[in-house]
């Protein structure tokens, strides 16, 4: 997927207000950024995935925090309870 | 010097006690200094836990301005914040709302559980660093205001300054003790609001007195005389009335409500009616049992939440619909009879000559326990 579409897909979740798809995308880019090397631009995408599944309480908000924490960029939170 | 009128005269005893003076129903200064010292100051009812009644719902409430959250977490409590966030002070939930996971500021995205923990500062040390040495989480949690459910109702002591609730109110949990019972709420008939151009206080002062019951309730006076009641006052905690001739509604086959378990024989045909202060009116029957708060808007304006309870669930009882919605009815009449005298008090204390008027020493017991608390409130918080 080449980044116009991507944008494209993210300001329509934006629009809808759709955690399940701003989680699905925002993780692409970052995965994208991070696998060319950009660590600064995938934590940037990576925090958004994090918050966006914290606030609606979806299970990837744990996988994002670990990634986050691995790049020292976040506390590690408890999701146990 | 004070510049208000003295209240040694609200404070004698009820032969010879005035009612509080005109300013403490018309003027917003007075009104301001009430906020601060009668309703901040101790236990104010804001809500119902049945406003919230699943985990993660969360309902925003203005109480006298102050932005509150009340929100219901993942182990069923009741907690109240400050509706504020730590960060640059956005309102964090404006309508009401279930949360999935945490509480996410529209602003810059911090997030607080359920709890009010901070759990998340999204490029707080720039962008992609969500943590920075010199925000600590542990610190900025949101503000949590004191609070407590007795009865459905949520009450907040939002200066954090009084004592426990159970120490303030331990007298009318005791005495109604028999009701220590699970409620249920009646369902959406059983829930109404009256919006009424009139101070809070006249709401409570016409609440607990039985006075008026003839002139302004003639239909209940056929079953329910002046002479059934007794006055309820308990000097700086609460008072109301009672009736000996509670009488249950009945349908067309005959059919009562289910009673509240385990009640004493007392309560056969005794009910009662008590504002508990500052400004939330219960009532409790055999069969069940209603509670009011009083908002108060401004000098002139409150609005009455009325909520109805009963023994038994809606679901288990879908039979006593027609029953509810037509107790929910009466109730309503009743209360919306209240509402030209209260108008018409808080209209007359725009009479510059009115001096607070005189009680009637054998029925207006309660009102004057009433006026010598808040009379008491008030000279404390002058006092400090
Ligand atoms: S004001 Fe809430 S995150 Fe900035
Ligand atoms: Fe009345």
């Amino acid at each position: 997927m080449d980044k116009t579409e991507l944008d494209r897909l993210l300001l329509d979740a934006h629009d809808r207000n759709d955690h399940a798809a701003l989680i699905r995308y925002y993780t692409l880019a970052a995965d994208t950024c991070e696998q060319a090397q950009d660590i600064d631009a995938a934590c940037f995408y990576l925090t958004h995935a994090f918050v966006f599944a914290l606030e609606c309480g979806a299970a990837e908000a744990d996988a994002l925090n670990q990634r986050l924490v691995a790049h020292g960029r976040g506390h590690r939170l408890n999701f146990s309870d | 010097m004070n510049k208000h009128s003295a209240l040694s005269s609200v404070l004698a005893d009820v032969t010879v006690a005035n009612g509080l003076p005109n300013e403490h129903y018309v003027d917003p200064a007075i009104f301001a200094e009430e906020k601060r010292s009668v309703l901040f100051a101790n236990w104010s009812g804001i809500g119902f836990g049945k406003d919230v009644p699943e985990e993660g719902d969360a309902k925003p409430v203005d109480f006298l301005g102050m932005p509150l959250l009340i929100v219901r977490d993942r182990d069923g409590e009741v907690g109240v914040f400050q509706n504020t966030c730590r960060h640059r002070g956005m309102i964090l939930v404006d309508t009401p709302r279930k949360i999935g996971g945490a509480i996410r500021c529209p602003y810059h995205s911090w997030c607080y559980s359920l709890k009010g923990e901070l759990r998340a500062t999204p490029h707080v040390g720039g962008p992609g660093q969500n943590k920075h040495e010199d925000v600590n989480r542990d610190e900025l949690g949101l503000i949590r205001v004191r609070s407590f459910v007795w009865r459905d109702v949520i009450f907040v002591n939002v200066d954090g300054n009084a004592p426990a609730f159970e120490q303030v109110h331990g007298a009318l949990m005791e005495r109604w003790g028999d009701f220590d019972k699970p409620i249920f709420h009646g369902g959406e008939t059983s829930s109404f609001k009256l919006e009424v151009k009139t101070n809070w206080k006249l709401a409570v002062e016409n609440y607990c007195e039985s006075y008026h019951l003839p002139w302004v309730h003639p239909g209940l006076n056929s079953y329910s005389r002046l002479e059934d009641h007794y006055n309820i006052e308990v000097r700086g905690q609460y008072s109301g009335q009672g009736t000996l001739v509670y009488r249950q509604l009945t349908d067309q086959d005959g059919a009562t409500f289910p009673d509240f378990e385990g009640l004493s024989d007392k309560w056969d045909e005794g009910a009662e009616y008590v504002a508990l202060y500052p400004n939330v009116l219960f009532g409790v029957q055999r069969d069940h049992s209603f509670a009011i708060v009083l908002e108060p808007v401004d000098q002139g304006n409150t609005v009455e939440h009325i909520e109805l309870y009963y023994a038994k669930s809606i679901e288990d009882t879908p039979e006593y619909d027609g029953l509810r919605a037509s107790n929910a009815q009466l109730w309503k009449t009743v209360f919306e009879e209240d509402v030209f005298v209260v108008e018409g008090m808080q209209k007359g204390r725009h009479g510059m000559l009115f001096d607070g008027g005189r009680f009637s020493p054998a029925m207006d017991g309660p009102t004057h326990n009433f006026h010598h608390w808040v009379a008491t409130q008030i000279e404390n918080g002058r006092a400090e």
